[in-house]
């Protein structure tokens, strides 16, 4: 039998049927694959070496074509940065030539035109090369002169592999106040670009780093395009195969107000006195938008544009009052502030009604605790007869430590059963206020949680080497302490300005945001924050008993100097006492938080200074604010 | 005697082209070795994982060689017998397939069932090859008849436009293929063989400006010249071209080829296939290809010869046809001698559907070839 026939068997003819044209098949297929074959002879065999010397010079170029970066606004749409190109010099580690002397030729002509050593261009590129990034453009001279990046753009086409490129730079033209807002952008660091690079980042595209530029990155980044482009072995263009335009990222519109911004950090840079650090949160308790929210000190973030900004990063980081760090976001004790909150607690739990009278007729209590010691706990001045108005008008300690942990033994009940009970209840309300965690502030940043003691929590962080098994025990004093917003309660002005607005509202607990919306590039409207608001779990009735407490101490309380002629303010002061670790002396932080109007708040303000008391330097300033604000801000 | 043929028909498997066979499982082993080296960037799992297409195809083709068996052992005038079913379920499929196929690269040939996808014109196929075969036979097998002609003519008509509208215009032109070459076989006069030619050349403006996609025109003209638009179209010819030339006599080598490996080429493990292997194994591994398709072709040639009646005899040509213009067409393909269709490399490319249809078709003609003595009527 043959492998491809059988000429045995003749099919014949039917009767009246053609011979099958079986043979013609055996035609075509000798006739199409000899056709296939020979062309393919052509292509291999006649033209291939043709064909072998294009498929060596055939490389493939993915270009990443960054798009412009949105821009952010202020409230009332004025931008807060710009965005501008500086030119920088590039090199392309695979498209150099490959003698070592040629290439040291061009770095030497490099070092004439642009001035960087010859040898410093060397290891830029050989650092690239050994990361593995030889066909990564590297950046050899940044921020050039007009001047010299047109000459390089004229020899560049001479000089393989260098290319001159515009990177994309941002401005804050808005001044230094912005910065912890606005945070800045920045080179990604090698973990970031790990991550980054499959969203398509390219290795020298800038990301945000902190604030609003790094919390809003993918709305503000826009869609890369990209261009694949066939080059020769030169890196010259031979065609474009693909190529999609970038797509602008969208814009943000912030519920920052410019104007009361900068004069909230103004007023407070101009009243610093001996205190170093401040902060200040203006924020609305209907929406739980910020209007501004101020650190001092603050840093310039224009310098992070900068070539190299090294020098001036360095001072900031060797600054001691850390002017990086958003002193409105970082915990400190919130002092008297607090007790606004112990009032709820209690109002809430019973212990004590709106006309509970004590009689603070010394400032020195003194009573025999449970373990037979005697206790002294201290007033700032004699009050005398007060109830729940005047202990928050004139802020009582005496009647907030009774308040809060009671005093065992002489009928008067704290806050629960027990100090440790009473710790713990005091600690729910405070957590139902915001405190103890972060709030959620839509930018960037070390936002602190700040610090909600309790007897679980004190055993297990005074536990250690470092302390005594006494340290983990829980006083009665721990509780007493709490209530007055002292010993280990730590607070952040906006935790503070939060809390405020729950109280202002009656009882709303709102998420604040710095953004309102999210625009196209045509200014359209994306998308709009919608207030996201819990309710803290206290009635109605015991706020507004607050409230009245804290309108009481505008009128003729300890917090008077906040008062204004034709508006109706009120507010709570807090001077928190602290021992300074430096000299061993105690002082005083000054706070102060509060709203207006009275009947309907449509504000609420909360100031800080890390020296200072509360009703001399932080009522008035906070008074300053709220002018400023109903004037040029309020809707 | 049974219904369709002799008993003892089946005297032993011996009649069975195991030849015919073997070409068929060395061009799956061919297909495999390509198939691996034009993966190797985009798979990067395990070897032994049913994601990996060298697994998956040689399970799709261990499955379709089991089919081959079964289908030898029915007799293929039990197909013929339902040919006119096979054929309307394959219209309805094609049908059905309008609304909720799978549309890709814009084109709808697919029904998605999770992790098989389904091609009704594979299936459509075969279908067509047994109707030819049974309405030509029932006319005694003599298409100089204008009126049998015509009658094939409109058997094969909606199948063809219905694979034309999706669109697929390789597997259009696979199905003229077939009707042509079996009417061919069944002695067209060349009188009419002319007459069909003219009507043709006559109606290609027509059908080339009012019919004939954008793309398709696209993807011809830029065949006349190729390096006129490297932009869009053309980068695929551009890419295969430069692949298969630059591989040479001898290769670059299995795995080492920089258009396969550097993802220059696009859908490499299917319709540019080949062009893997011009670059890696050159002209003598194009060759070899070349022999084992001879081989196969010829020995389906020779179940149609051999055939013991005509319907046997047409069905065995119908496949044949169908197995070699798949072939041509898709390495004219890749030689850039024929616009890009998207047709598979029968035996080689990765593809379920593909693979079984062509053992299905391979298991009727055994069924041929092991009765031919049972029926011979010449």
């Amino acid at each position: 039998m043959s492998l491809v026939g059988d000429r045995r068997v003749d099919p014949g003819l039917s009767r009246n049927r053609p011979r099958g044209n079986v043979g013609v098949l055996r035609i075509a297929v000798v006739v199409l694959f000899v056709v296939l074959g020979a062309r393919l002879a052509q292509m291999q065999l006649v033209d291939g070496a043709e064909y072998a010397e294009r498929s060596e010079r055939n490389r493939i170029v993915v270009e990443s074509v960054s798009p412009t970066r949105g821009l952010i606004y202020d409230r009332k749409g004025q931008p807060l940065v710009t965005n501008s190109g500086s030119f920088a010099a590039m090199i392309t580690p695979s498209f150099l030539p490959e003698s070592p002397t040629d290439r040291y030729r061009l770095y030497l002509y490099l070092e004439d035109l642009l001035g960087v050593p010859a040898l410093q261009i060397e290891e830029a590129v050989t650092a690239a090369e050994d990361r593995g990034q030889r066909d990564l453009p590297v950046p050899i001279a940044r921020a050039l002169d007009r001047p010299v990046a047109l000459m390089l753009q004229q020899v560049a086409a001479d000089l393989p592999g260098v290319t001159l490129s515009v990177e994309p730079r941002r401005d804050y033209p808005g001044g230094a106040e912005f910065s912890h807002i606005l945070g800045y952008v920045g080179p990604q660091s090698p973990d970031e670009w790990r991550v980054l690079q499959e969203d398509g980042y390219a290795f020298n595209e800038a990301v945000g780093k902190v604030g609003v530029e790094a919390r809003y990155e993918a709305i503000l980044r826009g869609v890369p395009g990209r261009a694949i482009r066939e080059v020769d072995a030169f890196g010259d263009l031979v065609t474009t195969i693909e190529s999609t335009e970038p797509e602008g990222g969208q814009g943000v519109l912030l519920s920052i107000d410019s104007d009361l911004q900068r004069y909230v950090y103004e007023l407070l840079t101009n009243t610093m006195g001996e205190a170093t650090t401040a902060a200040a949160v203006v924020m609305s308790p209907v929406t739980g938008e910020v209007y501004a929210i101020v650190s001092v000190p603050t840093y310039d973030n224009n310098i992070f544009s900068l070539p190299d900004p090294g020098e001036e990063y360095q001072r900031l980081l060797d600054d001691p009052r850390i002017p990086l760090l958003h002193q409105a976001l970082s915990p400190v004790a919130p002092g008297s502030t607090f007790k606004i909150i112990t009032a709820a607690a209690a109002l809430e739990e019973g212990n004590i009604t709106r006309y509970t009278q004590r009689n603070v007729d010394s400032t020195v209590l003194e009573f025999i605790g449970e373990d037979g010691q005697p206790y002294y706990f201290y007033d700032w001045r004699v009050h005398g007869e007060l109830d729940l108005i005047g202990a928050i008008s004139w802020s009582s300690n005496i009647y907030f430590y009774m308040a809060s942990c009671g005093i065992p033994g002489e009928g008067i009940d704290g806050l629960g059963a027990n100090i440790e009970q009473s710790a713990i209840v005091l600690g729910y309300y405070a957590r139902s206020f915001g405190l103890g965690q972060v709030t959620g502030l839509d930018i960037a940043s070390t936002e602190s949680s700040g610090v909600i003691p309790s007897p679980e929590w004190k055993r297990r962080v005074r536990s250690g080497p470092l302390f005594n098994p006494e340290d983990r025990d829980w006083y009665l004093a721990d509780t007493c302490f709490m209530g007055i917003g002292q010993g280990d309660v730590t607070a952040t002005p906006l935790q503070i300005a939060v809390a405020t607005a729950a109280i202002a509202n009656g009882g709303d607990l709102l998420k604040p945001y710095v953004t309102r919306q999210v625009l196209a590039a045509d200014g359209s409207v994306v998308s709009t924050t919608e207030p996201t608001r819990e309710r803290v779990p206290v009635d109605e009735q015991h706020l507004a008993v607050i409230r009245q407490g804290m309108r009481q101490s505008v009128i003729d309380g300890a917090a008077s100097r906040a008062a204004l002629p034709d508006l109706l303010v009120a507010g709570k002061t807090g001077t928190a006492e602290f021992v300074d670790p430096e000299d061993g002396v105690t002082k005083e932080r000054a706070w102060f938080t509060g709203f207006a109007p009275y009947h309907n708040p449509q504000v609420v303000v909360t100031v800080f200074y890390d020296l200072g008391v509360g009703g001399t330097k932080a009522a008035p300033i906070a008074a300053d604010i709220i002018g400023f604000f109903m004037e040029n801000v309020a809707p | 005697m049974s219904r369709f043929g002799v008993e003892g028909t089946l005297r032993a498997w011996d009649r069975f082209d195991a030849i015919l066979a073997l070409a068929a499982l060395a061009l799956v082993g061919y297909g495999l070795v390509l198939i691996y080296s034009g993966s190797l960037g985009s798979y990067d799992g395990p070897s032994a994982s049913l994601q990996n297409p060298v697994v998956r195809q040689g399970l799709f083709a261990f499955i379709a060689i089991g089919a081959m068996f079964i289908i030898s052992r029915i007799d293929y005038h039990a197909l013929l017998h339902y040919a006119w079913w096979l054929y309307g379920a394959s219209i309805l499929l094609l049908l059905v397939l309008i609304p909720i196929g799978q549309t890709e690269f814009g084109s709808t040939r697919w029904f998605d069932f999770g992790p098989v996808q389904f091609q009704p014109s594979e299936f459509a196929k075969i279908a067509t090859v047994l109707l030819l075969a049974r309405f030509l036979s029932e006319q005694g097998g003599d298409a100089r008849d204008l009126r049998v002609l015509g009658g094939s003519l409109a058997i094969t008509a909606p199948v063809l436009l219905l694979v034309f509208t999706q669109p697929d215009l390789g597997t259009s032109i696979i199905f003229a293929a077939i009707w042509l070459g079996m009417v061919v076989v069944a002695g067209i006069q060349r009188r009419h063989l002319l007459f069909f030619g003219a009507v043709f050349l006559a109606l290609f403006p027509f059908l080339w400006t009012f019919t004939v996609a954008d793309y398709q025109i696209e993807r011809i003209s830029v065949l006349l010249d190729a390096e006129e638009d490297p932009l869009d179209a053309g980068y695929n010819p551009i890419q295969s071209q430069i692949a298969v030339g630059s591989g040479q006599l001898f290769g670059k080598g299995l795995t080492n080829g920089e258009q396969t490996q550097l993802d220059f080429l696009k859908v490499k493990t299917k319709d540019f296939i080949f062009s893997v292997l011009g670059e890696e194994l050159g002209f003598v591994g194009a060759m070899a290809l070349f022999a084992l398709f001879i081989l196969l072709l010829m020995r389906g040639i020779r179940a149609a010869q051999i055939a013991g009646d005509i319907p046997g005899q047409l069905v065995a040509s119908g496949v044949v046809i169908m197995i070699l213009m798949q072939a041509y067409i898709n390495i004219a393909v890749n030689l850039s001698i024929f616009p890009v269709t998207g047709l598979p490399l029968p035996f080689v490319s990765q593809g379920g559907s593909s693979l079984l249809t062509l053992f299905i078709g391979l298991g009727i003609v055994q069924s041929i070839v092991m009765r031919h003595r049972a029926y011979r009527q010449f």
